[in-house]
C-alpha cells in the first residue's frame, strides 16, 4: 500500500489498491513499478513515432495502453521488448536495464509478449507450440539434442506443464492438431498459453482481442484476469473501451507517440479531453469509405496517399458512382 | 519477405535527386568508346561434347574475313598445335580437355597491309570450361596492332590485367576509357534493373528469369538484323515490341494465375528460377551455344580526348538516357506512374483507393519486358551475344537493385551505375576475370554497412 | 538397338554423384526445408569444402582425416562469413548474398594468379590417393555388364552410402529433438520464437553451418572418383539441389535422398532416350541440341513441383512448407 502523504495526492476512494504516488497524469510515479522507462524515443525518417519522457508500469496490476491508430503503442511495445531499437532511451525491468538487449534476452528476464497479428506456428502441432515456450530444456542445445536420454526427462515435465495450461485454455483436445487448423480466437489463446510456458512475470499482450469472436472474448478476459490472480503483471494494447473498463486497473493513453494521460479507467474515460482528442478521432472511422481512408492517410502523414485519395473523392461524383 | 514501404512523399524528393544524377550522367557520357563486355566467362555447357575453341580473324576496318592465317594454340598437358583459318576466316580447334589455352596469331602469316592483332590480345589466353563448345577467340586486325576502338575487345576471359603499358595508352586514358565503359554498362544495366525493381516493388517477386527477358530482346534483334538483315532500327524497335509482348504473356500465362492462387513469395521466386532454366536452355536449343553477332558499324564516330566511340555507341547512350528520363517522367508525373508507386508503397491501401492493382502490375510487366529487351538488344549491338547473355548479367542486375534499395526504381539506376563502374574500374587492380566478383563483393559489403541500400529506407518493424 | 543406357540409368541409383547430391540436398533441407533459410549458396559450400579437401591433400599431403577436417572447417568458416552479416537481415538478403558469395568463390578459384594452388580453370586432380589408400576391398572388377566397378569405385560408393546414412540419422535425430522444434519454429515465424526467449540468430547460424558441412562432405564424395572442376559449382548446381530437395520433400529427411535418386535416374534415362532419338533420326534435333534439353526438363520439373506438389513425393500435403 502507498505510503505517500503528499498533499496533492488525489487519493481515490474505496478499496481500490493505491497504484501511484502524487497526481495522476502522464509519467506519474507508481508505488511499486515493475517496468520503468525514461526518455524513450523512436524516429522513422523525419517522423517521431514514439516520444515517451517517463512511464512506469505498476506491478501486479493490469495496465491498458490505449490510443488512436498510429499513436505509437505497438512501436513502444516493440521498443520495450527489444524488437526494435530506440533512437534514445533507457528502461529497467525489475531493476534490470534492458536498453540495447536483444529480444530473446528480454524474454528470458521474464518479460514476454504476444503479437497483434497472431503468430501461431502453423506447421507445428499445438503441443509443440507450447513446448517451444518452455525454459531450461537442455535438448535445445545442439550437442545435447543428439542424445535423446539427455533431454527426455525434462521433455516429460514440459509436456505435463503444457497439457495443464492447454486444459486451462480448453485447447487440450487439440494438442495433436496443427496450429494452422485452429480458429483465429483459438490461436490467440494458444499464443497466450505459449507465452505462459516461459513462466513470465510481466505479460505484454498486443491487441489480444483483435479478430476474436464475441463468444471467445469473455473467456479471454477471464484468462487475463487470472494472470493477475496468479501474481503476474499484465500490460496490454487495446482498442475496445468496454474491455479496458472491464479488466484494466490502470490506463495509459498515447497519442502521436506521447503519453497524454494516465489514470484509473473510469477517471480516464471521464476525461472528455481524452475522449475527444484521442479516442474519438477514429472511433468509428469507416475504412471502406474514401473519406475514412483519407482520414487515416492524413494521420499516417502520407502526403502522396492523401492527394491520391483526395483526387479520387473529387472524381467520384463525376464518375457518377 | 515484406514489401518495403517507401513513403511516397520521400519518393518524390528522392526522384528529384535521381533526375539530377541522370542529367549528370548524360552530360558525363560524351565520349565513350567501348562497351564493357557483359558476357562473363562462358558457363559450362551441359552436354558431354568435347571442348573446342573457335578462332575467327577479321580486319577491324571492314570486318572482312582473313583466310590462311596460322595460329599456334598451346595448352595444358603439353597441347601444342597450329591451326590455319579457312575462307570464312575461322578455324575450329578441337581440344582434349578444358583449361587455359594460349593463342598466338602468327603475324607473318597475315596478308600484308591489313594490319595485325593488337599486341594486348596477341597472344591471348582463352579459358575453356568443361563442356564449352566453340569458345570464341576472335581477332580483329588493326593497323600497327594498336588497340582499336572496337567494342567488346576489353574483356577477354582469362586475359589477366588490363595492361597500362600499351604503346599509346597512358594510365589516365585507360581510367577515362574504363570510366566511360562503366557508365555505359551501368546505363544498360539500369534498363534491366528498373524492371526487376518495379516487379519486386509491385508484386514482391524476385524475378530470377529477368535475364532471359534481356536475352530475348537480344535474340529478337539478332533475328531481325543479323538473320533477316533488316535495318538496325527495326531490330531495336522489334526487340522492344517483342519484349513487351513477352512481359505481357508471362504475366498473363504464369504470374497472374500464381498470384490468384495465393502462391507465396519464396515459391514464386523458385518458379522464376525454373522458368529461367527453361527459357535459357530453349534459347541454346534454338540458337546453339555459339556467340552471335548483330552487324553494326564499328567506325569511331566521335572522339573526346582519349575516348572514342562508334555511332552505335552514341545512339545507345542517347537511347538509354532518353528511356531512363521517360521512365522517370512516367513514374513521377503521370497518373499511371503515381498509381504504380502507390501499389509499390502499399498494395492493399492502393487497392482500397480504387487503383486497379492488376492492371498496374500488367503494365509493369510490359514496361519491364520492353526495357529488358532493349537492354539486351543494345548489349547485342555492341558485342556478340549468346543464349546466356542475360543470365550472365542477372546477378549484376540483382547487385544493382540491392545496392540501390530493393523496390525503388531510382535506386536501381544509381546501383546500376555503381556496379557498371565497379566492374570496369576494378580491372585496374584485380584480374579481369574476377571483375564480376568485385561487383558482387561490393554489394555484400554495402549490405553490411547499409542493409537498406544506397537510397532505400530502413525498414520499419511492427 | 543399344539399350545399355537402361543399365546406366539404373546404375545412377548408387553412383557417387547421386550420393553426393543426396547429401548436399539433405544439407539444403536442413537450411531451407527445416529452418526456412533461403540458402542459394549450397554450390559455394560444396566448392569451399572441395577445395579445402583437395588443396590440403594434394598440395600439402595431409592425411585423409585431416583433409576432411579442413573441408569441414572451410564450410564452417564460410557459413560464418555469410551468416554473421546476413542472418539478421530480411530473408531475401540471405538469398542474394549466398548466391553472390558462391559465384565469388567460383570466379576467384579460377583466377590465373592463384592457379598454382587452385589449379585455375583446370581444377584439381588426384585427391583420391589418400582415400584409396584405406581401401580394404581386394583389387578386382565387381558387378556385371556396364555396371562394373573396380575396387576404388566400389569403395567410394560404400563409404558414400554409409556417410549419407549416418548424416540422415543425424538430421532425423536433430529434427525430433527440442533443437529441431526451435528451427522449425523459426521457419514458421522467427519473431514468435524470439519472443519466447530463443536466440534465433544463433540457431539460424547453426543450421547454416550444418547445411554447409553436409555440402562439403558431399563434395568430397563427389570429387574423389572424378576431379574438382570449378565450373561444376555454378548457380545451376544449387538449383539442381533445390529441385532434388523439393522433388523428394523439403521438410523430410529421406526426401532429398529419394529426390536425388529419381533426379539422376530420370536425367540419365532422358539422355539415353534422346541419344537414341538422335541416332535413329526419330527427333529432328542434333546431338548438340541434346544437352540443353535436360536443363529444360529440370526447369519444367522445378516449376511444376512448386506449383502442383510443393510438399514433394514424401511430404504430407499439409506439411508443405509453402502451401499453394
Amino acid at each position: 500500500m502507498p505510503k505517500s502523504t503528499s498533499p496533492e495526492t488525489t487519493a481515490p476512494s474505496g478499496a481500490r489498491p493505491e497504484l501511484f504516488i502524487g497526481t495522476a497524469g502522464p509519467g506519474v510515479k507508481k508505488t511499486d513499478p515493475i517496468l520503468v522507462a525514461d526518455n524513450v524515443t523512436r524516429t522513422f525518417g523525419g517522423m517521431t513515432a514514439v516520444d515517451v519522457a517517463h512511464v512506469e508500469i505498476p506491478r501486479g496490476a493490469i495496465t491498458a495502453l490505449i490510443g488512436p491508430n498510429g499513436a505509437g503503442k505497438t512501436t513502444l511495445f516493440n521498443l520495450l521488448t527489444g524488437f526494435d531499437r530506440p533512437t534514445t532511451g533507457t528502461w529497467q525491468f525489475d531493476g534490470i536495464s534492458l536498453a540495447g538487449m536483444p529480444a530473446y534476452k528480454v524474454a528470458r528476464t521474464g518479460m514476454v509478449r504476444t503479437f497483434q497479428l497472431t503468430k501461431a506456428l502453423g506447421l507445428l502441432s499445438v503441443l509443440e507450440n507450447m513446448r517451444l515456450g518452455a525454459t531450461k530444456q537442455g535438448g535445445e542445445h545442439f550437442f545435447t539434442a543428439l542424445i535423446s536420454s539427455l533431454w527426455r526427462k525434462r521433455e516429460k515435465e514440459i509436456t505435463a506443464q503444457a497439457m495443464e495450461l492447454l486444459a486451462r485454455f480448453k485447447l487440450d483436445s487439440k494438442a495433436g492438431d496443427y496450429a494452422a487448423s485452429l480458429s483465429g480466437g483459438q490461436r490467440k489463446l494458444l499464443e497466450m498459453a505459449r507465452a505462459l510456458m516461459t513462466v513470465p512475470r510481466l505479460v505484454m499482450l498486443d491487441e489480444p482481442m483483435a479478430g476474436v469472436n464475441p463468444a471467445l472474448t469473455q473467456s479471454l478476459l477471464g484468462h487475463i484476469l487470472n494472470l493477475k490472480t496468479e501474481g503476474m503483471t499484465v500490460l496490454f494494447v487495446e482498442h475496445d473501451m468496454h474491455m479496458v473498463q472491464t479488466i484494466a486497473d490502470w490506463v495509459i493513453v498515447m497519442a502521436e507517440g506521447k503519453i497524454v494521460a494516465e489514470g484509473y479507467p473510469d477517471e480516464v474515460m471521464r476525461d472528455t479531453a481524452v475522449i475527444d482528442a484521442y479516442l474519438g478521432a477514429h472511433h468509428d472511422t469507416d475504412l471502406g469509405s474514401l473519406t475514412g481512408q483519407l482520414e487515416v492517410a492524413k494521420e499516417l502523414g502520407d502526403e502522396f496517399l492523401v492527394s491520391e485519395i483526395s483526387d479520387e473523392i473529387q472524381e467520384e461524383p463525376k464518375n457518377g458512382k | 519477405m515484406k514489401i518495403p514501404q517507401a513513403q511516397a512523399s520521400r519518393l518524390a524528393h528522392r526522384a528529384r535527386g535521381a533526375l539530377a544524377i541522370l542529367i549528370a550522367a548524360a552530360a558525363l557520357i560524351l565520349g565513350p568508346a567501348a562497351m564493357a563486355s557483359a558476357v562473363e566467362t562462358p558457363a559450362p555447357t551441359p552436354s558431354a561434347s568435347p571442348e573446342s575453341i573457335e578462332i575467327w580473324i577479321r580486319v577491324a576496318a571492314d570486318k572482312s574475313n582473313v583466310p590462311n592465317a596460322s595460329v599456334l594454340v598451346t595448352g595444358p598437358k603439353g597441347f601444342s598445335q597450329t591451326f590455319v583459318t579457312g575462307p570464312d576466316g575461322k578455324a575450329f580447334v578441337g581440344l582434349p580437355r578444358a583449361g587455359d589455352y594460349t593463342l598466338l596469331v602468327d603475324n607473318k602469316s597475315l596478308p600484308a597491309g591489313k594490319g595485325t592483332p593488337p599486341s594486348e590480345s596477341n597472344p591471348r589466353v582463352v579459358t575453356v570450361s568443361p563442356g564449352d563448345v566453340e569458345d570464341p577467340a576472335y581477332f580483329l586486325l588493326v593497323p600497327g596492332g594498336t588497340e582499336p576502338s572496337v567494342p567488346g575487345s576489353t574483356n577477354t576471359p582469362g586475359s589477366g590485367h588490363h595492361s597500362s603499358s600499351g604503346n599509346n595508352t597512358d594510365y589516365g586514358a585507360l581510367v577515362a576509357n574504363l570510366t566511360a565503359n562503366g557508365l555505359i554498362f551501368g546505363l544498360l544495366l539500369a534498363l534491366a534493373s528498373i524492371g526487376v525493381s518495379l516487379i519486386y516493388g509491385t508484386t514482391g517477386l524476385s524475378n530470377f528469369a529477368h535475364g532471359e527477358l534481356v536475352t530475348f530482346g537480344a535474340l529478337t534483334g539478332y533475328v531481325l538484323s543479323g538473320v533477316l538483315h533488316l535495318p538496325g532500327w527495326i531490330g531495336i524497335v522489334g526487340a522492344a515490341v517483342a519484349g513487351g509482348l513477352m512481359g505481357l504473356g508471362q504475366d498473363a500465362a504464369l504470374w497472374k494465375p500464381l498470384r490468384k492462387r495465393g502462391v507465396g513469395l519464396i515459391p514464386l521466386m523458385i518458379v522464376s528460377i525454373g522458368l529461367s532454366l527453361v527459357l535459357r536452355y530453349l534459347y541454346e536449343f534454338i540458337f546453339g551455344s555459339d556467340q552471335l553477332i548483330i552487324p553494326s558499324d564499328s567506325h569511331a564516330a566521335f572522339v573526346l580526348g582519349p575516348i572514342k566511340f562508334t555511332s552505335i555507341t552514341l545512339i545507345s547512350v542517347i537511347l538509354c538516357v532518353v528511356l531512363l528520363l521517360l521512365v522517370a517522367f512516367i513514374l513521377l508525373r503521370t497518373r499511371i506512374g503515381k498509381a504504380t508507386r502507390a501499389v509499390a508503397d502499399n498494395r492493399a491501401l492502393a487497392a482500397a483507393s480504387g487503383i486497379n492493382v492488376e492492371r498496374i502490375i500488367r503494365l509493369v510487366w510490359v514496361g519491364s519486358g520492353v526495357l529488358a529487351a532493349l537492354a539486351g538488344v543494345l548489349i547485342g549491338y555492341y558485342q556478340t551475344l549468346r543464349w546466356d547473355t542475360g543470365g550472365s548479367i542477372l546477378l549484376l542486375v540483382f547487385a544493382a537493385v540491392t545496392l540501390g534499395g530493393f523496390g525503388t526504381a531510382f535506386g536501381a539506376l544509381v546501383g546500376s551505375l555503381v556496379i557498371g563502374l565497379v566492374v570496369n574500374l576494378s580491372t585496374l587492380i584485380i584480374p579481369a576475370n574476377v571483375q564480376n566478383a568485385a561487383a558482387l563483393l561490393i554489394m555484400i559489403i554495402i549490405l553490411l554497412v547499409r542493409p537498406q541500400g544506397i537510397l532505400g529506407r530502413r525498414e520499419r518493424i511492427g | 538397338m543399344d539399350l545399355s543406357f537402361l543399365w546406366l540409368a539404373l546404375g545412377q541409383i548408387i553412383s557417387p554423384q547421386t550420393i553426393a547430391y543426396a547429401l548436399a540436398a539433405l544439407g539444403l533441407a536442413v537450411c531451407f526445408g527445416f529452418t526456412g533459410l533461403i540458402n542459394f549458396g549450397q554450390a559455394g559450400f560444396m566448392a569451399v569444402g572441395g577445395y579445402a579437401f583437395a588443396i590440403t591433400s594434394v598440395h600439402f599431403h595431409w592425411a585423409f582425416g585431416w583433409s576432411v577436417l579442413a573441408s569441414i572447417a572451410g564450410a564452417v568458416i564460410f557459413a560464418f562469413i555469410l551468416g554473421i552479416p546476413t542472418l539478421r537481415l530480411r530473408a531475401d538478403y540471405l538469398a542474394i548474398v549466398t548466391i553472390a558469395a558462391a559465384e565469388i568463390v567460383r570466379y576467384t578459384v579460377k583466377t590465373p594468379n592463384i592457379a598454382p594452388v587452385t589449379g585455375g580453370t583446370d581444377g584439381i586432380n588426384g585427391s583420391s590417393h589418400a582415400f584409396d589408400a584405406f581401401n580394404p576391398i581386394p583389387v578386382g572388377r565387381y558387378g556385371f555388364g556396364v555396371l562394373t566397378y573396380d575396387q576404388d569405385d566400389l569403395w567410394i560408393i560404400l563409404v558414400g552410402i554409409a556417410v549419407t546414412a549416418v548424416a540422415a540419422l543425424f538430421v532425423w535425430q536433430l529434427m525430433r529433438s527440442p533443437w529441431g522444434r526451435i528451427v522449425k519454429g523459426i521457419r514458421e515465424d522467427e519473431d514468435a520464437v524470439r519472443a519466447l526467449g530463443k536466440n534465433v540468430y544463433w540457431y539460424k547460424m547453426q543450421a547454416l553451418i550444418i547445411g554447409g558441412v553436409l555440402a562439403a562432405l558431399a563434395n568430397i564424395i563427389n570429387i574423389i572418383p572424378t576431379s574438382l572442376q570449378p565450373d561444376n559449382y555454378g548457380t545451376q548446381t544449387t538449383f539442381f539441389l533445390f529441385t532434388i530437395m523439393l522433388l523428394g520433400g523439403a521438410t523430410t529427411v529421406l526426401g532429398p535422398l529419394v529426390g536425388s535418386i529419381i533426379f539422376w535416374v530420370v536425367l540419365s534415362l532422358a539422355d539415353g532416350i534422346l541419344s537414341l532419338g538422335v541416332q535413329y533420326h526419330w527427333l529432328p534435333i542434333t546431338q548438340l541440341q541434346q544437352g540443353p534439353i535436360r536443363f529444360v526438363l529440370v526447369g519444367i520439373a522445378l516449376m511444376l513441383l512448386i506449383i502442383f506438389r510443393p510438399q514433394g513425393i514424401l511430404g504430407k500435403k499439409r506439411e508443405a512448407y509453402f502451401g499453394a
